[in-house]
């Protein structure tokens, strides 16, 4: 079976010399939930802009068997739908129902085919009230939904989420979680949020310094690397603020 | 947030905002010209275009003070002018060009208050302007909303750390200056994260409207008609 995403010996630096990636291996099988794990600054927002053709190093990158060239990436956005950390930089237009059309139009569907493929996204998540909105009016959790609803209304085959958890409040959490886990798509999770990470994936990787260094069970990979938000130690009052000062 | 109060302008409906755009365009173009054609002397000219602009300032169902003031923005460039024609001994031009340049703000301010940007490049576009000028306006404006949200974080979190009172003033000043790179810094940033989630999302250069503009007879009739109201006001 071919894989959602095959990725070989991947490597990227940014044009200031800084590398990013290096050589990386990875796949994804279709239908598969994995996280990947690692450090901030480690690579992994990088890792996934090279998903989509956002930013392009060497090595060999194929979504759906499709291998990425500038010939091909029209075809690979429209398999591979990325939920950014930022939602705000995502809800560019000016209501929901505009903004969560704007990828099935770009990607040839008519006004009518793509205000329905929205409409029906927007039920899907739960925010078929918010259709004519502006989306600087949404909540935070609002907001996330809505970004993920313009990128389920381009039915990619792949849905790549980068810190879906930001801003949201636990009740919100849930609710991603419930969603993500009924939609059929290959799911790659970049998370920090390990609860999260359980609720959803099967697999986990882990980067650190720009390379994979580790995959496994999500459980072994938390092991592994004590990824997990245990108790903070007790605070050491012989320093405390008002001591010293 | 405040400065999208033209977009929310631009929403709301009545039969200005049904017209089809390129109408208002096309409106927009004779009414300028007939304006900046006119004799700075012609004061019963420039009342009736006055007139006519509250009329449909009145139509549109805009805030006919927010409007009005805030087309006063052309102001403190046509005064600085209007002030040089005046030392220069020519007084009726230094009066027209204050009166033809807030005229023509309001008219480009009820113009865009009663369309909405999409509809508005799109018909620019449809009209024969080229495509990337449409595009880079369309993105200047959405930028513009970048910089604008970008500035309002910057006070705020700016205005946390401040202190009160007049000591703080020459600090704050120091403070406002360094604060304008990294707003641009961020801004270009959040602009830079806007056009990545674009091109994710098939974003190929151009924008396609929900609605695709369709020039119906009533705008025809309504081009028609008020084009011969600009011109026949302009005559005399």
């Amino acid at each position: 079976m071919t894989p959602a995403i095959e990725v070989r010996d991947l490597s990227f630096q940014y044009e200031d010399g800084t590398p990013a990636l290096d050589g990386v291996n990875f796949n994804l099988g279709a239908g598969e939930t994995v996280a990947l794990f690692g450090a901030n600054g480690s690579g992994k927002t990088t890792f996934v802009l090279q998903l989509n053709g956002i930013l392009r190093g060497q090595g060999s990158v194929a979504i759906c068997g499709i291998p990425l060239g500038d010939e091909t990436l029209p075809d690979i956005r429209a398999k591979i739908g990325m939920v950014f950390q930022d939602s705000d930089e995502q809800l560019f237009m000016p209501t929901v129902l505009e903004d969560v059309s704007f990828g099935p139009l770009n990607h040839g569907l008519n006004e009518h085919d793509a205000i329905a493929r929205a409409k029906l996204a927007l039920e899907q998540v739960g925010m078929a009230d918010a259709a004519a909105k502006a989306p600087y009016h949404l909540s935070a959790g609002e907001k996330r939904r809505v970004a993920l609803a313009g990128v389920m209304a381009m039915e990619p085959e792949i849905l790549v989420l980068d810190e879906p958890t930001t801003f949201l409040d636990p009740p919100a959490q849930r609710n991603l979680v419930n969603l993500l886990r009924n939609l059929p798509q290959a799911k790659l999770i970049v998370t920090h949020n390990t609860r999260f990470a359980s609720a959803l994936a099967t697999r986990a990787v882990f980067f650190e310094k720009g390379k994979l260094v580790a995959e496994g069970t999500v459980e072994e990979i938390i092991q592994r690397y004590d990824w997990s938000y245990s108790p903070f130690p007790d605070a050491d009052f012989r320093y405390s603020a008002h001591r010293r000062f | 947030m405040h400065h999208v109060l033209l977009d929310q302008w631009s929403r709301q409906s009545s039969p200005l905002h049904a017209r089809d755009p390129r109408a208002k365009i096309i409106l927009l173009g004779i009414f300028l010209i007939a304006l900046a054609t006119t004799r700075p002397d012609a004061g019963l000219t420039l009342a009736l275009d006055a007139a006519l602009l509250f009329s449909g300032i009145l139509i549109a169902g805009l805030p006919a003070a927010g409007l009005l003031l805030r087309s006063m923005a052309i102001l403190p460039f046509s005064l600085t002018f209007g002030l040089i024609s005046w030392a220069a001994g020519d007084h009726w031009r230094a009066i027209g060009l204050v009166e033809k340049s807030y005229l023509s703000t309001v008219a480009v301010l009820l113009t865009v208050g009663t369309t909405t940007l999409p509809a508005l490049m799109n018909g620019l576009e449809s009209l024969g302007t080229p495509r990337l000028l449409v595009l880079v306006a369309q993105f200047l404006y959405r930028y513009l909303f970048v910089i604008s949200e970008q500035a309002q974080h910057t006070r705020v979190a700016a205005a946390c750390r401040h202190g009160a009172g007049r000591k703080y003033r020459r600090v704050r000043f120091r403070a406002a200056a360094g604060a304008l790179a990294v707003l641009f810094t961020r801004s270009y940033s959040r602009a830079e994260g806007i056009h990545r989630a674009m091109l994710a999302r098939g974003f190929a250069g151009t924008f396609r409207p929900l609605k695709p503009l369709r020039f119906h007879g009533a705008d025809a009739l309504f081009t028609i008609a008020l084009a011969g109201v600009f011109i026949l006001v302009r005559i005399p």
